[in-house]
Order: C-alpha cells, then sequence, then structure tokens
C-alpha cells in the first residue's frame, strides 16, 4: 500500500529552524509542518509576508514570535499585493544603490481562503506583473483559524460549519476550486503542488521556486486533524492517502510544461482517505462513487498534459 | 406565553432577520460574528430562503447592494476589519438609497487588532464611514432580547426611508447567551414600487449614484441630506435611568451601557445619585435629550470601550461648560463596572465651581 522510504542521514536536512518550534497550532497540525519544512528550504536571506490566518494566529500572538526571519503581517486579502510592494520596494532601493543586492527573497504565505477567496484578485495581479517572488499557499480547506468555514478550496461533500450536512444537503456541493490551474493560467514560470507527507519533495520544491526568476506559485495541501476531524497522528498518514488516491496529486509546472512527482501505477481507493475523516463520514456509496470517477477524470487529464509535455520544459 | 429561549446575541441577530422577512444573507467568516454566519447557513435553506457564503467582504456588501435593488429584504453581517472592507459599498447604497441591515459585531482595532469586544467603531459607523455625504441609521443594542427586537426594527427603518441601517454591536454581546422571548413573524412586506425587476409592461426604474454634472447632482444630496433630518426628528430612540433626581448621569451604549447599568446600582447603593442615558439610536445621536438634562445636570460621565469617540457627540450636546469625563477600555479589554464606580466616586468628591 504504502511506498517504502529510505531513512535520511543526518546532514540531508539542514537543522536550522527559521520557523521555530513552541508556536500554538494545534497537534498533529499539517500546517505547521508544512510552514517548518518551506522555512527550512528558505533560509534566512529572506522576507516572509503572511496573511491573516491560521499560521499568523499561532506563531505571531505579540509579543511572540516563532519567526527567525523578516516577517511582515497582511490583511487577509492582500498578500500578494503586499509581497510585490516589498519586491519592488527592494528592487528600487538596489537600483538606486541605496542597499547592496542581497538577493533577498520575497515569500508569501497565506492560506485557502487567503488565496482562492479574498486573495485571488491580488494573486492574479502578482503573477501577471511578475514580480521575482514565491507564493505559497498552505490549504487545509476551509476557513480553520474562523471555525471550519467553508471556502472555494474546500472539497466536494466535506461537512463544514457553512456547508453542514444534513437532510438538505450533502456538506460542500461544489468541487474544489483548482488555484494551480489558475496559477498556470498566468504562464508564469514555475508552479507545483506538494504536501508535507512527502517532505523531501516538498523542500526541493520550494527551494527551485526561489532560485526562478519571477513568480513561482507553490500549492501545499495542509492536514488539518480539528478541522477533517481525522486523528491527530494521522496526519501524514492522510496526506499521503490524498496523494496516493489522486485526490491531490504531486507536479510541477516548469514554464508550461507538466510533469508528475510520482510515478502511480494504481491509484488507491478514495474510499480509504475519505473513510479517515469525519467531515466526510456522511457520505453515501454513491456519492463517494461521483468522487472516485471525478478523481479519475482529473488524473487522467494531468497524466496527458504530463505526456504531451517535453521532459525538458 | 411566548416562547423564552437562551441564545448567543450573535444567534438573536440572525433568528431577528428571519423573523422581519430577511430573504437573503450574504457573509463571511471572521470573528467574533462567525455564529450568526453559521447558524444562517443552517436556518435560511431550511425557511426555503438564500444564504450565501461569499469570497470576501467585498463581494458580500456588492452582492446586498445588488439584492436591496431587486427589492429583496436583505442582510450582511461581519466584523470590523470585514466592515471597514465594505465602506465603498456602503457609500454607494446610501447613494443610491438602497435599503438594506449591516451587522458590525465589533472587535479590538485598529489593523488586525483583536477578537475582544469593542466599541473603536463608532466614528466609521455613525458618520457615514465611506466617502461622501451620507448618514447610516445606527441601531445600539444593549441585550440578546435588543439584538432580535432591533434586528426586527433595522429592516423596518430601512424600508420606510430608504437607506443602509447598522446594527452596531460588539463581541461581547454577540458570544454572551441570555433568554430571549421570540417576536412575532412579520408578515406584511412593505411594496418597493422602485426596485429594478424588470420594465415588461411598465417604466424602467434606475439605480445609481452617479451624476457627471456637479451643479445637478448638489440638489440630490440636498434630497438625502432631508431625508437625514427626518430620521433625526423622528427616529430618536434611548433609555433613561434614574435621571429624575440624579446629579450625576452616566451616557454609555451598547454593551459599556451594561457595565455602566452595575456601576450605576453600586453607586445608588452608597448613596450616589446617578443616572443613566442609554443612546439606543446613535445616529440619529439624542442631542437634544441631552441638552435638556444639561440644564438640571452638571456632571456627565461617558463610559464607552473606545479611546474616546463616543464622548465627542456627547460633549457636543451638553456644552463646552459642562464636566464631561470618560471612563474607558479599548483594544478589546472590557470595562468593569468597578472601573466606572470610581470615576463616579472620584467625580461626586470633587465639584467644580460654576
Amino acid at each position: 500500500m504504502m511506498e517504502t522510504m529510505a531513512v535520511h542521514g543526518p546532514g540531508i536536512i539542514t537543522e536550522e529552524e527559521p520557523f521555530t518550534p513552541g508556536h500554538r497550532a494545534c497537534s498533529g497540525c499539517g500546517e505547521a509542518l508544512s510552514v517548518r519544512l518551506a522555512a527550512k528550504a528558505i533560509g534566512n536571506n529572506a522576507i516572509i509576508v503572511n496573511a491573516t490566518g491560521c499560521m499568523e494566529v499561532v506563531a505571531s500572538p505579540f509579543p511572540h514570535t516563532s519567526w527567525r526571519i523578516p516577517w511582515i503581517h497582511t490583511l487577509f486579502e492582500n498578500t500578494a499585493a503586499v509581497a510585490s510592494g516589498a519586491e519592488a520596494g527592494l528592487r528600487a532601493l538596489v537600483k538606486k544603490g541605496k542597499r547592496p543586492e542581497k538577493n533577498v527573497k520575497v515569500v508569501a504565505l497565506a492560506g485557502d481562503g487567503g488565496t482562492s477567496d479574498i486573495g485571488l484578485q491580488a494573486l492574479s495581479g502578482a503573477l501577471e506583473r511578475g514580480h521575482d517572488l514565491v507564493y505559497i499557499c498552505l490549504d487545509n480547506e476551509a476557513y480553520m483559524n474562523t471555525g471550519i468555514q467553508r471556502s472555494s478550496a474546500t472539497p466536494f461533500g466535506a461537512s463544514t460549519t457553512t456547508s453542514p450536512a444534513g437532510r438538505e444537503s450533502l456538506g460542500q456541493v461544489t468541487w474544489k476550486k483548482n488555484l494551480p490551474a489558475i496559477a498556470v493560467a498566468h504562464d508564469i514560470p514555475y508552479v507545483a503542488t506538494a504536501c508535507p507527507s512527502y517532505h523531501r519533495d516538498l523542500m526541493k520544491k520550494v527551494a527551485k521556486a526561489l532560485e526562478v526568476k519571477g513568480p513561482a506559485y507553490i500549492h501545499v495541501l495542509s492536514v488539518c486533524p480539528v478541522g477533517w476531524r481525522c486523528a491527530t497522528e494521522d496526519t501524514i498518514k492522510v496526506g499521503r492517502l490524498a496523494v496516493r488516491t489522486g485526490v491531490f496529486p504531486l507536479y510541477e509546472v516548469e514554464n508550461g510544461q507538466y510533469k508528475l512527482s510520482l510515478t502511480l501505477t494504481k491509484l488507491e481507493p478514495v474510499d480509504s482517505y475519505l473513510k479517515l475523516q469525519g467531515r466526510f463520514r456522511h457520505l453515501t456509496e454513491d456519492t463517494i462513487k461521483i468522487i472516485q470517477e471525478r478523481v479519475n477524470r482529473e488524473y487522467a487529464k494531468l497524466v496527458e498534459m504530463a505526456s504531451k509535455s517535453s521532459p525538458s520544459g | 406565553m411566548p416562547k423564552k429561549i437562551l441564545m448567543a446575541g450573535n444567534i438573536a441577530i440572525a433568528e431577528g432577520a428571519i423573523l422581519a422577512g430577511c430573504q437573503a444573507y450574504f457573509g463571511y467568516p471572521i470573528t467574533p460574528q462567525n455564529e450568526l454566519l453559521e447558524h444562517m447557513a443552517k436556518r435560511m435553506p431550511e425557511e426555503g430562503r438564500v444564504f450565501v457564503q461569499t469570497e470576501s467582504e467585498l463581494a458580500a456588501i456588492s452582492m446586498l447592494y445588488g439584492a436591496a435593488a431587486a427589492g429583496c429584504r436583505a442582510m450582511t453581517s461581519t466584523s470590523s476589519p470585514g466592515f471597514s472592507l465594505q465602506q465603498e459599498g456602503i457609500s454607494y447604497m446610501a447613494g443610491a438609497e438602497l435599503p438594506a441591515v449591516l451587522v458590525n459585531v465589533m472587535r479590538g482595532g485598529p489593523g488586525l487588532g483583536n477578537i475582544g469586544g469593542a466599541q473603536g467603531d463608532y466614528f466609521q459607523a455613525t458618520k457615514g464611514g465611506g466617502h461622501g455625504d451620507y448618514r447610516l441609521i445606527n441601531l445600539a443594542p444593549a441585550s440578546a432580547q435588543e439584538m432580535m427586537d432591533l434586528t426586527m426594527l433595522a429592516f423596518e427603518l430601512a424600508d420606510k426611508y430608504r437607506n443602509p441601517v447598522v446594527l452596531l454591536t460588539d463581541g461581547f454581546l454577540g458570544q454572551a447567551m441570555e433568554p430571549v422571548i421570540i417576536r412575532q413573524p412579520v408578515t406584511e412586506l412593505p411594496d418597493k414600487p422602485w426596485a429594478i425587476t424588470g420594465a415588461a409592461g411598465r417604466p424602467k426604474n434606475v439605480i445609481n449614484s452617479f451624476e457627471m454634472e456637479p451643479a445637478n447632482f448638489q440638489p440630490r444630496v440636498s434630497l438625502l441630506l432631508q431625508k437625514f433630518e427626518r430620521i433625526k426628528q423622528n427616529e430618536v430612540r434611548y433609555q433613561g435611568i434614574h435621571l429624575d433626581d440624579a446629579s450625576l448621569v452616566i451616557v454609555a451604549y451598547g454593551s459599556a451601557s451594561r457595565s455602566a447599568l452595575t456601576a450605576l446600582k453600586m453607586a445608588r447603593q452608597k448613596g450616589l445619585r446617578v443616572g443613566l442615558l442609554r443612546p439606543i439610536t446613535l445616529f440619529p445621536f439624542p442631542y437634544q435629550i441631552l441638552a435638556d438634562l444639561a440644564q438640571k445636570v452638571s456632571d456627565f460621565l461617558v463610559a464607552e470601550l473606545s479611546s474616546g469617540q463616543f464622548i465627542e457627540d456627547v460633549k457636543l450636546a451638553v456644552g463646552l461648560d459642562k464636566r464631561v469625563e470618560l471612563a474607558s477600555q479599548y483594544g478589546g479589554v472590557p470595562l468593569a463596572p468597578e472601573t466606572i464606580l470610581e470615576t463616579i466616586e472620584r467625580m461626586s468628591k470633587v465639584t467644580i465651581g460654576r
């Protein structure tokens, strides 16, 4: 079932922790893990632009912070715009000789609500203008910080406080918005999906995004045991199943060329992923079948796009 | 016996809206008003009405603009930062004379602030908030019961004056649970012949707030101003407690008035003649009531959950020759009755000559 993993020796992953432990995330938080791993790849020569959301609240309760590197909080809707401003401001100072060129990386972090709903306009603007920045969407598939309200990244069938499952409804009635595809449509140099269950893959992609000249977008599925109603010790397992069922495939799009990050000869049934989560508990066999068919279709499309893409990019 | 149910203030607002015939609700998650949004997500479909979780507060206010223009009783709810984001749309609604209900469950600010209750949006809500010459009717509930009752009144006044109405409350009142008597539902809604509903068989209606020629726009704004004057004449609401023999009057609204009422009772036990004036409408503000009180009372104490906003209207009403002191908390911190009592005692010991 699960793929076998090699044991990683010391020195392969840096022991530096730009995002320190001691923050207030819930136990089993997949998003805090995503940020920790991304921060290791980002290093110290960076500015983090952080939207309102779980990671901002748990990691920066005044006067404490988990960030060892420069960090700025933004509104909910404007993360990509603030990151654009920081990048443009630094560039202007370097150009005028007011600051030395130190190749400072600007990295925007926002949740799925802050990216796919309220922040989409600002994101589109930043990607279109071509700022040299990395935008990481930490997708836990609902507004978890305010109490598990649905977002446009909430998957079909999930019960949330504003898409409650019951007699009248099966929960979320719309399909998850395809944010990576929207990013790709902006014709930017680098788009990737990642999940902390595949930690080395995540770090590699962040490192690659930082090297790219121009905008890069990484969409990170981050398991939320509280909102998804799964066991806190299952965070890694649930994330891995999201990938291996094809619900959340891992891939890269470099200069428009699709490349699957993992070769899955056969997808696990979606049921194995759904059944671990209370938010899907109410789903009937028929609904699960609809989800399975959709996943098969979407995954096949992705495989086709990858097969059409040239390996060199 | 009417039904009495224990409910949080946020839920009372939602149920009040349903009783008032609200057909469409548009909202976006923000603490401390989420219970309202979540309750509407469950209840509106049950009632066969429309619930939409929008992609932002900007979308919520814009959908409200559309629904109101279509002649629908509609509402949005948010908390301080979301209310700021909605200001442009609110100005357009006021300019286009669209009736709708806006709920602001205020929290600590400025900026992201925090999720504690506060009254720091007083200026923004009562003086207009967005651009241009306009006012919003502001209703300030002080209990879960009033959350329901004033929400129902808000819909009535919005339609009566074709103006947006703000229910200005805060996180403390939104979260606190109190018994609420469930009111009778409104069954007859007013006709809206001005609404845009398609022009088959009648002349077209136009909803806008635009006039290129300034000389033509001014008369339109004048009509708005005349409307605000009518509102000032007809809609002032307040509650007075122990005003007859008071030598010191506390002026407070919303949750601050709850602390003030406790402080009043404590002061009365100590033999201090303290009264309370609680504006229920913040626009129109009860200027005349306060001015009349100032004929016989010289000492006023303003209690507010902001750092001296509401006090400006009190000073304007009572005049500069009166003593007006402030007992306040801000940034999401609750105001303890003891803090108000201390100020009362200090003011009572020291009398200033006149």
